[in-house]
């Protein structure tokens, strides 16, 4: 079976521009391509233009012409997921978003993805050839991994109606690990109380080399930015651990982070709804529990 | 400036979804209905525009079945110029590549200066129905935006991406995916509600538009609660501080995450 991996470089800090750094998800699935056929792995951010989706998806298109991939897997971050589309719809082929797991079987594709906003999870079934959008962390990259050989791909956008114009960084976006790749994160609620007391979250985060990520409450309220929120209309996360800090679980926010492998609450309410899908919690007052675990983990991390 | 929404009917971001009989769809018996999320946000984006420019017109069209009528009233409401139904027999099961294609027929025949739709529908969260829709008609699309302006040459759009937005400029008609903006979505207002129950919603039968709705199928084999969780370790008593040193311990030793 022939398989591409489109890639995708990571962003420089206050920029926006690719860097050069391939995501962590482009190694998963580059890895994932190689294990299931033939694979070709393809880096149309080569150049380190910003090009427009049509384009992109043109000159994919016009490679898989001569190249005829029946598989096409691309990292399901937000340009992913985006690029994901265009191009299947381009093709004609089937396409499935965010699958957390894949399988080749009797000639068509058996994956797995969340529905319902996180809600309930399907096995779903699609004829090949295909493009699919892979969840970060889905396949995890066996330690010892080579990086890929990447082949880019030339993009023409002269003929686009649709043209780059400049980039308008985030103020408070602290330039971290993006939310949706993140192996720990660090999220705030409404228990804060304030925008101004993120200082004790940002300094946990900072320790433990975590994202930021915060409630749909908080988000509303204006106290951070809507690209950390975490939740329904906000990002669907699975880190290795998830703290929730003063968040009390919607079922909203509990349906982006219940598939994280440990979740951590903090809450001073004993009947919040966020201590029924944790692994630890913690009833405390926040404002002395954060600096005192903070100082603690800062142990933990200092000594090796 | 004339906009086209699309918006789906989904079940309300409040309702527990449950696993059908059959363990392969959703039991949707009883539950409330809304315009999916994002959606919504993409009608406040139009209306916003119509607030500023009262010569802007938005209408707004969904692909569903007979109780989808209730999300366009809803949209009306909400200040929505004008509604169209797209229905039928296929209209619930229609893959998003068909879909695609009935509403791109619909814009051809509206000739909108802009598609808005939500960036995805919190049923199948695919994500596939406005980047298709822009591909059947040819026109560029901008995904997950939070705002838009028109200028000099053409509308700027503001696209939210890992630490930032970027802006674009089309410079033609486009098709817009709409992220969770600065501002939630309107309620609807009591005139609002009054004028949407006598407007007229013309309905268009799917299978007669004269779409090819044969589309690479998505089938769901199987659908499953996510694994259940809970049992977990809660520490309540003591201070802050032999609470966070437990919890230091937990997580190096037992969780290993540290």
């Amino acid at each position: 079976m022939k398989v591409w991996a489109v890639v995708e470089r990571g962003t420089r800090d206050r920029t926006g521009a690719h860097g050069p750094d391939l995501r962590r998800v482009s190694h998963e699935i580059a890895a994932k391509a190689a294990s299931l056929g033939d694979a070709t792995v393809l880096d149309p951010h080569g150049s380190g233009e910003r090009s427009s989706t049509v384009a992109l998806a043109a000159a994919l298109t016009e490679r898989a012409k001569t190249d005829r991939p029946d598989l096409i897997l691309i990292g399901a971050t937000p340009a992913g997921r985006d690029l994901g589309a265009r191009l299947a719809a381009r093709l004609g082929w089937a396409y499935a978003s965010e699958i957390t797991d894949l399988k080749v079987e009797a000639g068509a594709l058996l994956m797995m993805r969340t529905m319902y906003a996180g809600k309930v999870r399907a096995t779903v079934r699609a004829a090949l050839p295909a493009v699919v959008s892979v969840r970060p962390s889905a396949f995890p990259l066996p330690p010892d991994a080579a990086s890929p050989t990447t082949e880019p791909i030339q993009v023409d956008a002269s003929a686009e109606k649709l043209g780059f114009q400049r980039f308008e960084p985030t103020a408070s976006a602290t330039g971290r690990v993006p939310l949706g790749e993140a192996r720990v994160i660090v999220s705030g609620g409404r228990g804060l109380k304030g925008p101004e007391n993120w200082k004790m979250v940002e300094e946990l985060a900072g320790t433990l080399g975590a994202a930021l990520g915060a409630s749909r409450a908080v988000t509303d309220a204006g106290w951070r930015p809507n690209e950390e929120q975490v939740g329904q209309t906000g990002k669907t996360v699975s880190p290795d651990l998830y703290i929730a800090l003063g968040i009390s679980g919607a079922i909203q926010h509990l349906a982006g982070m219940t598939s994280s492998k440990v979740i951590v609450a903090v809450n001073k309410d004993p009947d919040a709804d966020i201590f029924k899908v944790c692994d630890y919690g913690v009833v405390a007052d926040l404002f002395e529990f954060l600096p005192a675990f903070t100082e603690e983990v800062k142990k933990v991390k200092g000594a090796g | 400036m004339k906009i086209l929404v699309c918006a789906k009917q989904v079940p309300d971001s409040t309702v527990r979804v449950k696993v059908a009989a059959d363990g392969r769809s959703a039991d949707t018996s009883g539950i409330t209905w809304a315009i999916a999320p994002y959606d919504e946000y993409a009608i406040e984006l139009a209306l916003e525009r119509k607030d500023r420019d009262p010569q802007t017109t938005v209408s707004v069209v969904t692909v569903g079945p007979a109780r989808a009528r209730d999300a366009l009233r809803q949209a009306l409401a909400m200040g929505c110029d004008e509604a169209i139904h797209v229905t039928g027999a296929d209209a619930e099961k229609a893959e998003g590549l068909a879909v695609a294609r009935a509403l791109a027929k619909i814009a051809d025949e509206a000739k909108p200066d802009l598609v808005l739709c939500g960036r995805q529908a919190s049923d199948d969260d695919q994500g596939l129905v406005g980047p298709a829709l822009a591909d059947v008609l040819g026109w560029p699309h901008v995904a997950t935006v939070t705002r838009f302006e028109t200028v000099e040459g053409g509308t700027d759009v503001w696209k939210e991406v890992e630490g930032g937005h970027e802006v674009w400029r089309a410079s033609g008609p486009a098709v817009l995916t709409v992220q969770k903006s600065e501002k939630d979505p309107r309620y609807p207002s009591l005139p609002g509600i009054m004028k949407a129950k006598t407007k007229e919603i013309p309905e268009k039968d799917l299978g007669s538009l004269g779409v090819d709705l044969n589309a690479p199928r998505l089938e769901i084999v199987k659908m499953e609660p996510p694994p259940a969780r809970g049992g977990g370790k809660i520490l309540k008593d003591g201070d802050a501080r032999a609470a966070a040193q437990q919890l230091v311990q937990l997580l190096r030793d037992e969780a290993k995450v540290l």
